[in-house]
């Protein structure tokens, strides 16, 4: 199980403090059901870190948690805190945290399916001011990565493909202008092309914008390419962390790609995926 | 033998009061659409929002009258902080609970509105002020015309309607308006705030419903307790347009008005109907116009439970 000093061990480090950081945290839905527990992680500033772990891990509870957006769905933060660049921000809400710069990105390309790709970039305008008048510009950054989405603005988001979905979601977080970007499940159900691309795209993003990311996906194999540092749950618990290059190489994680980086198994929960006690 | 003119004057008289209309159905879509409260009240609201410029454009109950321009405003205004204040005290703890109890809430919100108005003024039309009373006609062309008052009321529902749409269309906070009804989640980790978008919401919906009880007061020269039954007939163009859908209540709404108009001017007491290609001859009884979009909510309840434009998701009544 991972303790307080591994976690801090990595922002320490580069003298900073780290963008985001979890010290030993407990979450807990409805009073009652422990989805998470003793889990201390950090990102550091520039940081894209890799939150790994098969289907009810708690990666997804993790980031509601942060975003703030959990306590919609009465979780809550029972044990442990919850650092912003150091500020305590344990079980702030989603309006706070929205302001602090936080975008999340949530599981399962949750576009707004009546409104045109061109309202849906518009909604993420909402915090600048709440604005009530906008022009082209404010859509720069969008097309910049996904000029693919100019040519279909005015196709209602219900209609596009999986592709065109998750891109939209990502441009439209990153037209709200984040700091910190929590991306939930971004491969799910993508074909390979696809999903490479749109991670390349996120590497981008994360060098030119600067923008610090953390992203829970189930894909480890892809993630791990593209981060710095990776956490790897199971059962509400981290499992392992490394440096993502050293990471990819530990014995367990290999038996990891097994369960995810294989096409057919792409839908399926991993079941053979098992990291053993002895390991950590 | 069918008279042309007639006909489409009837027909254009039923577009309008379907445009007057369409400010009621459309304040209940909002409604529904952003809180998923189903507002049985929108009738009496209507009827309140005409009766206000009765009570303050007129010294009826109090004792001065106010100029009729501002008569309307503060009616219009105080229609909104009523309905954000209904909102914050009642319909937020019913946040999450079944349908039926927050439909009961809004029965017993219509009969208290119909109370007070009752109360004040009995079952009696009352006079709107000199100034919102128009009298004669405008000629349209092909020989039909119209009632001044009720063009004025007309043009001015629909210039209403138009800016409603271009700022659900056209501006940000529109669009996030719409964006919170289809995924509460996804729009609060854009910084929503879903109490502000409710209130927005409640806000939108009364001042047009209360525009619309005032234009329907004034197209026929004062407020009547027959407004009220806006309600009920309403209810059959949102049903039609499908609950949730606000264009698709403005179309229902403008479907009822014709079936309205025609169904009072063809089918009045005594008029003998014959049914096409047959000798069979109906006679029906007065009023049967306003039945007749009853008549349509049946049907669309049997025939098509989400209307045209509806979303399936929304709960069967
Ligand atoms: N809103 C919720 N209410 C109650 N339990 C939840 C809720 N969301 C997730 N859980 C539970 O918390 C655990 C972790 O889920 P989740 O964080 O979604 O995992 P992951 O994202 O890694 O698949 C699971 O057992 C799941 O059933
Ligand atoms: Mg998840």
């Amino acid at each position: 199980m991972a303790t307080n000093e591994q976690a801090t061990a990595t922002a320490v480090d580069d003298g900073d403090r780290p963008v985001v950081e979890l010290d030993n945290v407990e979450i807990v839905y409805d009073r009652h059901f422990l989805a998470v527990q003793g889990v201390s992680l950090s990102a550091s500033e520039g940081d894209i870190v890799a939150l790994l772990g098969p289907n009810g891990a708690g990666k997804s509870t993790i980031l509601k948690m942060i975003s703030g957006i959990g306590r919609s769905e009465r979780g809550e933060v029972t044990r442990g805190r919850v650092f912003l660049r150091g500020e305590d921000v344990t079980n702030d809400g989603a309006n706070e945290m929205v302001e602090r710069g936080i975008t999340h990105i949530l599981e399962g390309r949750r576009v707004f399916e009546d409104l045109t790709v061109e309202e849906n970039l518009r909604c993420g305008l909402y915090r600048q001011g709440r604005r009530f008048q906008f022009d082209e510009d404010d859509y720069q950054i969008a097309f910049e990565y996904f000029p693919q989405l100019e040519d279909i603005m005015d196709l209602k988001a219900g209609y596009a493909s999986g592709g065109q979905q998750q891109m939209l979601v990502i441009a439209r977080a990153l037209i709200h202008r984040p700091n910190l970007l929590l991306l939930d499940e971004p491969s799910l159900g993508l074909a390979p092309k696809l999903v490479r691309d749109i991670f390349e795209t996120l590497v981008e993003i994360n060098e030119r914008e600067d923008i610090t990311m953390l992203i829970a996906d189930q894909n480890a194999k892809r993630t791990l390419e593209i981060a710095d540092y990776g956490y790897v749950m199971e059962n509400g618990q981290i499992e392992l962390h490394d440096p993502a290059d050293v990471l990819v190489e530990r014995e367990e994680i290999k038996e990891f790609y097994l369960g995810t980086s294989s096409e057919d198994s792409r839908y399926t929960d991993i079941r053979h995926y098992k990291i053993r006690k002895r390991w950590t | 033998m069918v008279n042309w003119v007639t006909l489409i004057d009837i027909s254009l008289s039923g577009l309008g009061l379907g445009a007057l209309y369409a400010l009621v159905a459309m304040g209940f879509s909002l409604i529904y659409k952003v809180t998923g409260v189903l507002n049985f009240a929108q009738g009496q609201i209507a009827m309140v929002g005409a009766y206000g410029v009765v009570i303050f454009g007129t010294a009826t109950v109090l004792p001065a009258a106010i100029p009729a321009w501002a008569a309307v405003l503060v009616t219009v205004l105080l229609g909104v902080v009523l309905g954000l204040a209904l909102e914050r005290v009642v319909f937020r703890q019913f946040i999450g609970e079944p349908v039926l109890s927050v439909i009961i809430v809004t029965l017993a919100l219509g009969s208290i509105l119909e109370g007070v108005i009752f109360f004040l003024y009995g079952q009696n039309a009352q006079a709107y002020p000199e100034a919102l009373t128009f009298g004669g006609q405008l000629s349209l062309p092909l020989g039909t015309s119209i009632q001044a008052a009720y063009a004025v009321a007309v043009a001015i529902a629909l210039v209403v309607v138009a800016v409603l749409m271009l700022f659900f269309r056209r501006t940000v906070t529109g669009s996030i308006l719409r964006a919170s009804a289809s995924d509460e989640q996804a729009a609060m980790v854009l910084g929503v705030s879903i109490e502000r978008t409710i209130a927005l919401a409640w806000t939108l919906s009364i001042a047009i419903t209360a525009i619309g009880g005032i234009l329907l007061a004034t197209s026929s020269g004062g407020a009547a307790v027959s407004i009220e039954n806006t309600g009920i007939i309403i209810f059959a163009a949102v049903v039609l347009g499908g609950l949730d859908s606000i264009p698709g209540a403005f179309i229902g709404s403008i479907v009822v008005g014709v079936l309205q108009e025609l169904g009072s001017y063809y089918l009045v007491g005594g008029t003998a109907v014959y049914v096409p290609f047959t000798d069979i001859q109906a006679n029906f009884g007065a009023g049967f116009g306003e039945i007749l979009p009853l008549v349509l909510l049946l049907v669309v309840i049997l025939v098509k439970p989400y209307g045209l434009f509806g979303t399936e998701r929304i709960e069967r009544l």
